[in-house]
């Protein structure tokens, strides 16, 4: 029969034809699809830069950054889990310093670990609180950086690693709150034996009815010394319960104004002592 | 550097937004945005940078013979959605050319949604009794094997099935009504699809007894003319008939349509002022510098019918078909985890409007947000690949969490709506003697709906957890709250896993129905009445963490009982005027899909779920005075207690949200006329016209539940006076035809207007609304309810010029270009939706980025052309 013999004829030439158009392979990244690919090596340190821009930094102000800079660092805080936001913390041998970008879900590339260098020319310098900060303008002020300014002035060294020596933080104790260390802030730092003065085994993180801006402050008590731990409810752990007892915790020490401050981006960075 | 003058453009147009739509309830006649001076400039520079020819839904066949189901009617973009196709079985002028002539702007006949018009195939129902609607995917690309059917509409008898408000047809899938002989066709078009190959071959009935049928197609394109889609489709029909004596007719018919194809995404009209056209798809991006859409359809519904014809003497014939579908449908979505930023480039914060109100003219942005909203500008403007998805950042993102044992951030989903359905159609047509006969008819089917999601690709991510990232920051992520499968938490979820939500629907339907005419002198009658049963049951394969109790294991079962009556008279009273009258109401069950309040997590029903009430009557007139016919019809149809439901993202609450409705009523009513003036027998020219309105006539209860949350909250939906959106509500056309030695022109001018967006509900929640104002004027209390959108009316040029040749031995060629929207209209909206966000947040600060002025909107195509060859052996 005719009709078949057509069919099948073109029913093979169908199939053959016929084949899925949505296959992709994975693509393999000779160098990363994100971020200036172009920085050079870094020519200063974290501590440097601070120490250059400390004037404006102890004015609250800002100030553009106007020589070739270039920093490098390994990220110790970012916002993964959303208790850090806008923002991440790069810390070299020198210290640590807040970058802060005008976008969400930074950690997609600059999860805790990478090592980045970031091209301040162009940005600005400034101090928020008279805490350190690199970003953009923001009514005369320290601010973010735009979205889409933050991939040019930021490479990415390398595969993200923990076990760089930046990762490992400086163990402090009570000696280390004198003013000449507050001015010199951030720091990336493990705190031992300490207690949050809040917890109870119940008490939440940071539940909304206690919140002021989205933030709960609670404290962490070392010896005589009282830090502001700042703790957001858009935190995923804003509703799970603090761990009491004894703890260490490592966390980057900031300042708002005359505050001490400490920031943990996850409850991984928390180590319940036995007792 | 700076683009002042563009930007000066997007103020005006902004400006043109405010005085135009936004004026209380109305918007402007002359379209979306009212014409300061530079509007004009903008919509030119708009037009003319993309002058490249756009989009499409297909539309056309091979010739215009009788009537038949156009590509748009096939559900090219969307298998549901489209235009409803009514076919008469009088020769109805209006209703065999307005499905075809009105599908550019995806006409529905008088505004029904598709689920109110049924398709039988050899008397058996093929509409899917989940959703109430017929999936024009089935037959996709079987044009030639679906093209023979009769019709009805909800007053007129037929003799394969009840109809609905929306009319009735049946495909006639018995392979000895197939011509004889072959028919292969070829068309090349700037469609969805670029070409298309089509065989189709019969038989016809054989000395033996025996007819075979069979068809198959393929419809292609590597890209359509949207940008970043793709079209891969074959069709398949085969179809056995045998006449064993002159009682008995056994057939047999099975068909399939394997169809993979890329969608288009809907944009707000500042996207597609900064991508420079109305045609910009948000939903693709490049990878490896190739192009890759994130929305991709599968679809495969396999079919197979059985029927037997049984003639069991001269005045009675019984039909039975039995038919049933293993239907595989599933649509991709991007999905992103964790606290990973929104990756689609059209996501509000990344718009230059989200940097300041550009909406109050009376605001000077600081120079800080004019430099965030000329950064967005530039960033937008800058390259084509800024404005689309960034595939290669995904995937990198997810290299980076596996480098720290993190999870996965950026994914594909596939959602599936799989369906098993067996459906058994018996009518049995008798005739009384010479002025009665009647049907009676039995539907009973049972359905089986399977719906899940799979991950389709983890875009090179090791580790994905099966919890829900909405609840994590309400509960905590090692509470039970968030996994999504208690009995299974944390599972780590590989590529084509099951997870998110796993249930399947239950819905059983019986309908007997028994429709009787009369025939006496200039009067005929016609009257039916069906009683109808439903049940749908609910079975949840997870135990949702925010639904532990009711979402494993059966919902119970609801039962409904319904039915209807409907009676039409027609007096003939002579061969030039003719009246029709009839009316009907119908009682009928809510579609299973609406019935559960978040069916992908809970097992509970609706509360106060109950049947839905229809009634409707028409009246036309038809009228032949020399050679002039016409026909005139007025109809009213009312629509009330029927259930709706919304799905979204709601934005304040960071939630993916279900909005049902209940007590929703409705309203169509207008006039549809047709009239054709004979000049010649070779010229004719024609008008049709339908002018109606299809409104919400009150306002509903609003049941709205949270995926994280375990508690439902009532509300009240101000949906009085929101009008039916998508359709034309007024739709026009003059044309002209003309037949001369075996070529075929015409051409229409055709007018659409009244063409509305889906109105968000959410925004119409009395709790989002707020209380009523006392307005300063009038001393009245006021609702501060959000206007809806409404398209522009304008002008669309349609023509198709063909050729018919008849070649040696029987054979011939046919020949036939359409021409679509000659003149190149690229302002018409076919619909949209609105935002279902407010403009402030919880604490009532309004946001900068205001989602009630940023409907997304879909563009009618530009001009398209679409040629067909056949060829008849």
């Amino acid at each position: 029969m005719k009709a078949i013999k057509y069919l099948s004829v073109l029913a093979l030439s169908l199939f053959t034809a016929t084949s899925c158009m949505n296959d992709f392979d994975e693509p393999d990244f000779k160098e990363p699809p994100f971020g200036n690919n172009e920085i050079g090596e870094a020519n200063t340190t974290i501590a440097d830069l601070k120490a250059e821009y400390k004037s404006t930094i102890s004015a609250n102000g800002a100030k553009e950054v106007t020589d070739e800079t270039i920093i490098e660092g390994v990220v110790v805080a970012n916002d993964e889990t959303g208790n850090v936001y806008k923002q991440f913390i790069i810390n070299d041998e020198t210290g640590a310093i807040i970058i802060g970008v005008n976008d969400v879900g930074l950690y997609a590339t600059l999860p805790i670990g990478q090592r980045v260098r970031i091209d301040c020319k162009g940005l600005h310098v400034g101090g928020y609180g008279y805490m350190a900060q690199v970003g953009g303008l923001y009514e005369g002020s320290i601010g973010r950086m735009g979205k889409s300014v933050f991939p040019k002035h930021v490479r990415l060294i390398g595969a993200p690693d923990k076990t760089q020596p930046e990762m490992t933080p400086e163990v402090i104790d009570e000696s280390f709150f004198t003013n000449e260390n507050k001015d010199n802030l951030a720091k990336f730092v493990r705190l031992e034996n300490v207690e949050i003065t809040e917890a109870d085994g119940t008490a939440l993180w940071a539940p909304e009815e206690l919140a002021y801006n989205n933030v709960v402050e609670r404290h962490i008590k070392m010896g005589k010394t009282n830090l502001v731990l700042r703790m957001s409810t858009y935190a995923d752990f804003a509703n799970e319960a603090m761990p009491d007892g004894k703890l260490n915790i490592n966390g980057v020490l900031t300042r708002f104004k005359d505050y001490w401050q400490f920031v943990i981006s996850s409850t991984s960075d928390i180590e319940q002592i036995a007792e | 550097m700076v683009k002042l003058s563009e930007f000066a453009l997007f103020m005006s147009l902004c400006f043109a937004c405010i005085t135009g739509v936004n004026a209380q309830g109305q918007s402007t006649k002359d379209g979306l945005i009212k014409q300061p001076p530079a509007r004009q400039l903008y919509a030119d520079t708009l037009l003319n940078k993309d002058a490249k020819v756009d989009n499409v839904i297909t539309i056309s066949d091979d010739n215009n013979e009788s009537y038949t189901f156009s590509e748009g009617q096939l559900g090219d973009d969307d298998d549901y959605a489209g235009t409803t196709a009514m076919v008469s079985s009088n020769d109805d002028y209006f209703l065999s050319e307005v499905g075809y002539l009105f599908s550019p702007m995806r006409f529905r006949i008088r505004a029904y949604e598709s689920m109110y018009n049924n398709v039988y195939a050899n008397g058996v129902m093929l509409n899917d009794a989940e959703r109430g609607q017929f999936s024009y995917g089935m037959i996709g690309g079987l044009n030639d094997a679906t093209r023979n059917k009769e019709g009805a509409t909800f007053l007129e008898h037929n003799r394969f099935g009840f109809s609905t408000i929306g009319g009735a047809s049946n495909i006639n899938m018995r392979a000895s009504q197939y011509a004889a002989g072959n028919k292969m066709s070829l068309v090349g078009c700037n469609r969805n699809y670029l070409a298309r190959l089509m065989y189709t071959g019969s038989t016809g009935l054989m000395e033996n007894g025996w007819a075979f049928t069979a068809s198959a197609s393929y419809r292609w394109a590597n890209e359509g003319v949207i940008e970043g889609t793709f079209y891969n489709s074959l069709g398949y029909f085969l179809a056995a008939e045998k006449k064993i004596n002159d009682q008995h007719s056994i057939s047999i018919a099975t068909w399939g349509s394997p169809t993979e194809r890329a969608q288009q995404g809907a944009a707000t009209e500042e996207a597609y002022w900064l991508a420079g056209s109305h045609y910009y798809n948000p939903n693709w991006g490049y990878q490896d510098g190739e192009k890759r859409n994130a929305r991709v359809v599968n679809s495969f519904e396999p079919s197979l019918l059985l029927t037997w014809d049984y003639k069991i003497n001269d005045d009675m014939q019984l039909t039975t078909s039995l038919f049933g579908k293993y239907s595989m449908y599933s649509t991709t979505a991007l999905g992103w985890n964790g606290n990973a930023a929104d990756p689609r480039p059209n996501y509000y914060q990344n718009l230059p409007s989200a940097a300041y109100d550009v909406w109050d003219l009376e605001y000077t942005p600081t120079d800080d947000e004019y430099n965030d909203y000329m950064t967005r500008y530039n960033y937008w403007k800058a390259s084509k690949a800024n404005r689309q998805l960034n595939w290669d950042y995904m995937y990198f993102a997810n290299s980076q969490a596996n480098a720290v044992g993190g999870e996965c951030l950026y994914y594909v989903e596939r959602r599936h709506n799989d369906q098993l359905a067996l459906n058994l159609g018996s009518t049995l047509n008798i005739e009384y003697n010479k002025s009665n006969t009647g049907t009676i008819g039995l539907n009973l089917g049972t359905t089986k709906g399977m719906h899940y999601k799979t991950m389709s690709d983890l875009l090179g991510a090791d580790k994905y957890t099966d919890i829900d990232k909405f609840s994590v920051g309400d509960f905590g992520p090692s509470s039970d709250y968030v996994q999504n499968d208690v009995d299974n938490p944390n599972r780590q979820i590989k590529e084509d896993d099951v997870f998110g939500y796993d249930y399947d629907l239950y819905v059983n339907k019986a309908n007997l129905f028994y429709q009787h005419q009369f025939n006496k002198g200039i009067f005929h009658l016609f009257a039916g009445a069906n009683v109808e049963g439903t049940t749908m049951e609910r079975y949840g394969h997870m135990r949702n963490g925010r639904a532990m109790e009711f979402s494993k294991g059966s919902s119970g079962t609801a039962y409904f009982l319904g039915g209807g009556a409907k009676l039409g008279m027609v007096f003939t009273f002579n061969a030039y005027n003719t009246l029709s009258l009839g009316a009907g109401f119908e009682n009928r069950a809510p579609i299973a899909y609406n019935s559960f309040i978040a069916p992908r997590m809970r097992n509970d029903f609706v509360q106060g779920l109950e049947n839905e009430n229809i009634f409707s009557a028409e009246a036309s007139y038809r009228i032949a005075a020399g050679p002039v016919t016409a026909k005139f019809t007025g109809y009213y149809t009312m629509l009330n207690d029927l259930v709706e439901q919304n799905a979204f993202y709601n934005d304040l609450q960071s939630q993916f949200t279900y909005l049902t409705m209940t007590g929703v009523n409705k309203v169509h009513y207008g006039v549809e006329a047709a009239i054709v003036y004979n000049v010649t027998s070779a010229l004719s020219f024609n008008a049709v016209a339908s002018v109606g309105n299809a409104e919400y006539t009150d306002n509903a209860k609003g049941f709205l539940i949270s995926e994280n949350e375990k508690v439902v909250m009532n509300d009240k939906v101000y949906m009085d006076g929101v009008k039916v959106d998508g359709t034309p509500l007024t739709a026009l056309s003059l044309g002209v035809d003309y037949n001369v030695n075996g070529w075929y022109l015409s051409a229409n001018v055709n007018y659409y207007d009244d063409i509305y967006i889906d109105a968000s509900k959410y925004a119409r929640l009395e709790s989002v609304v707020g209380k009523p104002v006392i307005d300063a004027t009038t001393g009245k209390e006021v609702l501060n309810l959000p206007s809806q959108f409404k398209g522009r009316g304008d002008f669309m040029v349609d023509a198709s010029i063909g050729k018919s040749i008849n070649l040696r031995g029987g054979k011939r060629l046919n020949i036939n270009l359409s021409l679509n929207n000659i003149l190149n209209n690229q302002k018409m909206i076919t619909g949209g939706y609105e935002q279902n966000r407010g403009d402030s947040y919880a604490d009532g600060e309004a946001r900068t980025y205001k989602f009630s002025k940023n409907p997304f909107l879909y563009y009618a195509n530009a001009f398209n052309a679409y040629l067909n060859i056949g060829f008849r052996f």
